[in-house]
């Protein structure tokens, strides 16, 4: 498989989020505002690029038999390294965030990308991969992000949006409005894959 | 048995190089990390006691019977105690409200600073409002503060958040703990030096 084609499949063909439904609990709870979104993806996707290289990197090394556990520790001390660098160098974001920066550790989304792929393959694709996959799930977590703060609350990245009469919808800022927006946004991006592949 | 103890060795050289690895950043973040919240915490005595050169911390022992109160520091210009700043952290509608209240050396407040919190967002986050934190500005603190729904009448009412009763009652507790500590400890214990001793 090329590379580019890695990276396009991340994305589109096998979305972390739109295809995979994969680590479900970050994308409902932190996707109150496109900023948050944002900081969420990128935390993440540091974190898979890390883990990926690093197992690719000790994929003949570490023995299947406790593959698991060596994949946790990988994981869970990049996530540690992304908590400690977050809180020194972007505290608003360390403290919008709280509680989900450490829980990056059982985004089943690193663990599945450590076992499925980067165990597998060399480092180079398994890098591509972690970007792909890592961008993939940053842009899904936006779209959802802008679509919650815009209804919930008239903006997107803080900047005001919408007419002055606009009466925004609160519910969408809150736990509830993060199932009905990725409902919308799956049946959207379902209906838009099967149009083009009926085109095919 | 040999097996055993290979794949055991394997997981140990694993550890060890991430416990490595995090204790380097470890080291180079924790300074970066304290020194931020240093610095936070003096910007915030700062602005609730802008005359004030100096703070000093209170010591705990004072308020260790007392509910909500984390921290107290006393702001002194030339030596001569100018203002006071409490710091509460009351429980709110989803976890603690950490808020800071600043005083004058009269006991009149000079604001509140709410900090981190976890209240939901677009409700009980309106606690972070300059319009219901500036109710908190030039208040004398003879009297307890009370929320209420209407609109304000009496001089030690607060006026609530609509919709989030519980988050705006957290920052009144707060602050009400913390002018209860101060004058019944602080003020007291000074004051009392002074016309005493």
């Amino acid at each position: 498989m090329k590379l580019k084609e890695l990276v396009y499949k991340g994305i589109v063909t096998e979305n972390p989020v739109f295809i995979q439904l994969l680590g479900m609990c970050p994308v409902l709870a932190v996707t109150n505002t496109a900023e948050n979104a944002l900081g969420m993806g990128a935390a993440t996707a540091a974190v898979l690029i890390g883990s990926n290289f690093v197992i690719s990197l000790l994929r003949k090394f570490i023995p299947s038999k406790i593959r698991i556990p060596a994949f946790v520790v990988v994981i869970a001390t990049f996530v540690t390294i992304v908590g400690m660098v977050m809180k020194a160098y972007l505290p608003a974001l360390d403290a919008a965030l709280g509680l989900f920066i450490p829980l990056i550790v059982v985004n089943c989304l690193i663990l599945a990308r450590a076992e499925a792929f980067a165990s597998k393959n060399s480092v180079l694709k398994s890098v591509v991969d972690g970007v792909g996959m890592g961008l993939g799930f940053t842009i899904a977590l936006v779209v959802l992000g802008a679509v919650r703060e815009l209804l919930g609350a008239g903006t997107i990245f803080g900047a005001t949006m919408t007419w002055s009469s606009f009466e925004p919808a609160g519910v969408m800022g809150l736990p509830p409005g993060a199932f009905l927006a990725l409902g919308m946004l799956l049946a959207l991006y379902n209906k838009i894959a099967s149009m083009k592949l009926k085109k095919q | 048995m040999r097996e055993v103890i290979k794949l055991g060795l394997i997981l140990l050289l694993i550890t060890s190089v991430a416990a490595v690895v995090l204790g380097i950043t470890n080291d180079a973040t924790s300074v970066i990390i304290e020194q931020r919240e240093q610095e936070e915490k003096a910007q915030a005595l700062k602005v609730l006691i802008p005359n004030a050169d100096e703070f000093i911390q209170i010591e705990e022992t004072l308020f260790a019977d007392r509910q909500d109160i984390v921290e107290a520091y006393e702001g002194l210009k030339d030596g001569v105690v100018v203002g006071y700043a409490v710091k509460v952290n009351p429980s709110g509608y989803g976890g603690d409200v950490n808020i800071i209240v600043g005083f004058t050396n009269e006991g009149i407040t000079t604001g509140i600073i709410i900090g981190t919190h976890t209240e939901t967002p677009g409700l009980g986050s309106k606690i972070e409002d300059e319009v219901f934190v500036n109710q908190f500005t030039d208040r004398m603190t003879d009297n307890a503060l009370v929320s209420v729904k209407r609109s304000v009448e009496q001089d030690n009412e607060v006026q609530a958040i609509s919709g989030a009763t519980v988050s705006s009652d957290a920052v009144i507790n707060g602050v009400n703990a913390a002018i209860s500590f101060l004058r019944e400890v602080i003020m007291n214990h000074s004051s009392g030096c002074s016309c005493c001793g």
